[in-house]
């Protein structure tokens, strides 16, 4: 029964959102029905539904498409991440490689990594390869930066106390700064996989044979915007996707940045610990 | 509740704990004069409070002590030995409670024994009855983050002691407290300290606290950073908040505010 | 956040001397490389062939000042509507809490979603030219400077939001006043953002119309296997992102001069004699 109040309340918040959401398809299918609007850029709700339908349940041709593009940004936000974390601990661990390396991430920051994406076609060619590349290349700085920033910040007071407990370089790397860090390094991974989607579209948008920005360009320039609609909303699809599922891991990992979080932990910490002495 | 201390502190066979001759300490080369030509020794077991105004080296001579920082002259002892880097012959606390956020209180207070072995059951119930100490029994599995300021440095406390040092170091631990919490963490301060029989040393701007937790106040001035004088507290413990309104007390603290005053 | 990469204080004279040895190591290996024929010329110029190429290009044949012209100025042109249209819109649905509960389902899926991957379907709906590409840059300008400028308003201090409400400040007034200034930091850093993305918005919309431009420029050039040009455009994008980069950077320490040292100090002593001035005026009268 807790439950079902709960439900209730979920309508009753929702309904006036809804309730918001079917005027405005009204009006717009309405609009367009009566001929109020008539560009072609604006198709009807009814016909994006359609589409929709069509793509995603009886033809289902979106679903090739939709893994293609998600394989791409997740495989290169893995690798970009990767090199970032490895460069920024790197760097926070020895004064001289940071500084020594960081003119080059300057540059690699101010210069827009979008601008590669033909050089990087020629380079991978036209297939998942230079798709990839192009979102380890994007996704990288933010990852970097962060993470850099996050293991920089210093805490005198506590590392103080960690060296009154005869603390190692170690021990104060692991158990003080790199949790620590892990906020900021989380913000920056959230960034970077954004913009590692972006790269996988944009590089299927200037050549490629498969992917939703393949999908995107082919409708959009035969004028079906309904479908090309339908095909924009995967993408949405795969922003939340991979948007969720990183915040999942944040809230799992940086746990104690998140009240209700903290106290599921915090309760089984104390039943671990209260098994642990029973034995 | 508290037991009155069977080591009268001001007795004059009390052993010396530490014992600074002629100390100083200069930052950037020579450029700032942190402290210069501290004398003073402190006894096993006694309650030392440290005053004096913002900069005039306070925590600078308990980061020395601790070791934490090299002095530039003189000499520095804690039981006889010189120091010469951090040592775990005493424990400290900041203002700020300085809790790890991603673990609960008891892992905090553990937080000492884990960087020099692995954890033994022992120590869980020794962390445990440290917390039960500091009044947080019911909040051993809470995060900082869900906790007050005071229970923070309650944590704190029971991290300082968990260590097992026999100096305290406190560095304003309460200066960042309301009046209320402050006034009810320095009386449990000294029960617990009296307790496990530690040497303490008490940093402060507030020379009314200074005078009722401490058995000697050393205070301090500024520019560059001297010990101006040693005062001795004698009042008798257990001692209760009336005490501050007592004529002898007023005197004391009159004394101490007229040495920072005419220094 | 890029500041903290860049080294606080002033580089020593033997650090330059080791960056400059490290860059040099670089560009030599490569340049090695490419004459000993171990990197496959066609796919990595030598660095001699870009810096040929940035001759040809800028100074003998000269053509990319054309392209830099029209991709410069869509991308001012797409920034300053986008930007302003995301800053007024920010400040708006920040100060009303019911609009704000009703646009936040739309601002999170938009939010998730890429929204460079509109341009083939703005074109389409459009057609060839400049106006789809400032659509295209105003698109991509629009979120930050409204995100951040909704986040500012959103978080405005409660305390002086009261004692402005206290002193019976007009709603638009704690706007003018108090709302917009505090927010000034957040929106400036969601501008330099939207700047960035301007560049990047441009350079998609010039590969998929491939008429002229930058963009275009670069996808040409890649397609002949003319790679040192390309890479001579490229390093012109990054001087560009550079100069960008540094420009917003003053310009955020003038406009949210309360946040830096010098700003104090130079605003502090102008208002001085400002007000030295009119006291002195008022005396004389
Ligand atoms: N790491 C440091 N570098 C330079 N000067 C310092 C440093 N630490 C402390 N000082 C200076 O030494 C003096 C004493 O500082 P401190 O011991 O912190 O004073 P207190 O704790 O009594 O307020 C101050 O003038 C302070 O600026
Ligand atoms: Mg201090």
């Amino acid at each position: 029964m807790h439950n079902d109040q709960n439900r209730m309340f979920w309508i009753l918040r929702a309904a006036p959102h809804l309730l918001l959401l079917a005027a405005i398809l009204a009006a717009w299918e309405g609009a367009v029905a009566t001929g109020l609007i008539t560009t072609i850029m604006i198709p009807r709700p009814s016909a994006i539904g359609g589409a929709i339908v069509e793509l995603y349940v009886t033809k289902g041709t979106i679903y090739e498409h939709f893994f293609i593009t998600l394989t791409e940004a997740v495989v290169g936000f893995g690798i970009g991440a990767a090199v970032a974390i490895a460069l920024a601990v790197s760097s926070s661990l020895s004064e001289n490689f940071g500084r020594y390396v960081s003119p080059y991430a300057v540059v690699l920051n101010v210069t827009p990594g979008i601008a590669l994406t033909p050089i990087i076609i020629a380079w991978f060619g036209y297939g998942m390869g230079s798709k990839i590349a192009l979102a380890a290349v994007i996704c990288f700085f933010p990852i970097f930066v962060n993470t850099l920033t996050g293991l920089r910040q210093t805490d005198e007071d506590r590392e103080e106390l960690f060296r009154s407990f005869g603390a190692s370089q170690r021990q104060v790397f692991m158990q003080l700064r790199v949790p620590a860090a892990l906020p900021l390094m989380f913000a920056g991974l959230k960034i970077g996989l954004t913009t590692a989607l972006i790269g996988a579209v944009v590089a299927e948008f200037a050549q490629a044979t498969a992917g939703v920005g393949v999908l995107m360009s082919r409708f959009s320039f035969s004028l079906n915007m309904a479908s090309s609609l339908a095909t924009l909303l995967s993408m949405t699809l795969i922003g939340l996707l991979l948007f969720y599922t990183m915040e999942f891991l944040d809230d799992r990992i940086v746990f104690w940045r998140r009240e209700a979080r903290m106290a599921a932990v915090s309760r089984a910490r104390a039943r671990a610990w209260k098994s642990g002495a029973a034995h | 509740m508290a037991k009155p201390v069977e080591n009268s502190t001001a007795s004059a066979q009390a052993k010396t704990v530490i014992e600074g001759r002629d100390v100083g300490k200069t930052f950037g080369g020579g450029a700032v004069i942190a402290l210069e030509g501290a004398n003073f020794t402190v006894a096993e077991g006694s309650f030392v409070s440290l005053v004096g105004p913002s900069g005039c080296g306070k925590s600078t001579l308990l980061r020395l002590i601790a070791g934490l920082i090299d002095r530039t002259s003189g000499s520095l002892t804690v039981h006889g030995r010189d120091i010469t880097g951090p040592h775990t012959d005493v424990g400290m606390m900041f203002q700020r409670a300085t809790l790890l956020e991603w673990r609960t209180a008891i892992e905090n207070v553990l937080l000492p024994i884990e960087i020099q072995r692995s954890v033994t059951s022992a120590d869980k119930a020794r962390a445990a009855e440290l917390l039960a100490m500091v009044g947080l029994k019911d909040f051993a599995f809470s995060f900082p983050s869900q906790l007050s300021g005071g229970m923070q440095q309650r944590v704190a406390l029971a991290r300082l002691l968990q260590t097992g040092a026999d100096i305290l170091l406190m560095d304003e631990p309460f200066g960042a407290l309301d009046e209320f919490t402050r006034e009810r963490l320095n009386l449990e301060l000294m029960r617990i300290v009296s307790e496990v029989g530690a040497t303490t040393l008490f940093v402060t701007h507030n020379i009314l606290e200074a005078i009722f937790l401490a058995d000697e106040v050393m205070v301090m001035t500024p520019r560059p950073g001297r010990l101006a004088r040693m005062v001795h507290v004698p009042f008798a413990r257990p001692r209760t908040p009336e005490l501050t309104l007592t004529p002898e007390f007023n005197a004391l603290v009159a004394e101490v505010r007229d040495i920072l005053g005419t220094h | 956040m890029t500041d903290n990469v860049k080294a606080t204080s002033q580089p020593k004279t033997g650090q330059m001397v080791i960056h400059f040895t490290i860059f040099l190591a670089l560009i030599l290996s490569w340049e090695l490389g490419a004459q000993m024929g171990w990197l496959d010329k066609l796919f990595f110029p030598a660095p001699s062939a870009i810096l040929t190429s940035f001759w040809r290009i800028y100074v003998s044949q000269g053509n990319i000042w054309f392209h830099l012209y029209i991709s410069l100025g869509l991308v001012f042109a797409g920034f300053t509507a986008g930007s302003i249209l995301g800053v007024g819109l920010g400040a708006v649905v920040g100060m009303n809490a019911t609009v704000r509960r009703f646009l936040q389902p739309y601002v999170i899926v938009l939010e998730a979603t890429p929204r460079i991957a509109v341009a083939p379907l703005l074109i389409a709906a459009l057609g060839f030219g400049a106006t789809s590409k400032i659509a295209i840059i105003m698109l991509v300008c629009f979120f930050a400077p409204f995100i951040n400028t909704l986040s500012g308003v959103i978080n405005v201090d409660r305390d002086r939001f009261e004692l402005m409400r206290s002193l019976g400040a007009s709603k638009i007034q704690v706007l003018r006043k108090l709302v917009l200034p505090e927010a000034v930091p957040v929106i400036m850093a969601g501008e330099r953002l939207a700047l960035t993305s301007a560049l990047s918005g441009v350079l998609v919309a010039e590969f998929i119309q491939r008429d002229q431009g930058i963009g275009t420029l670069i996808l040409t050039y890649t397609r002949n296997l003319n790679m040192a040009s390309a890479f001579a455009c490229i390093f012109t994008l990054t001087l560009i992102g550079f100069l960008i980069f540094k420009g917003m950077e003053r310009l955020d320490h003038r406009i949210a001069y309360w946040k830096n040292e010098a700003g104090l100090r130079r605003v502090g002593a102008k208002r001085a004699r400002a007000w030295a001035a009119e006291q002195g005026g008022l005396a004389r009268a």
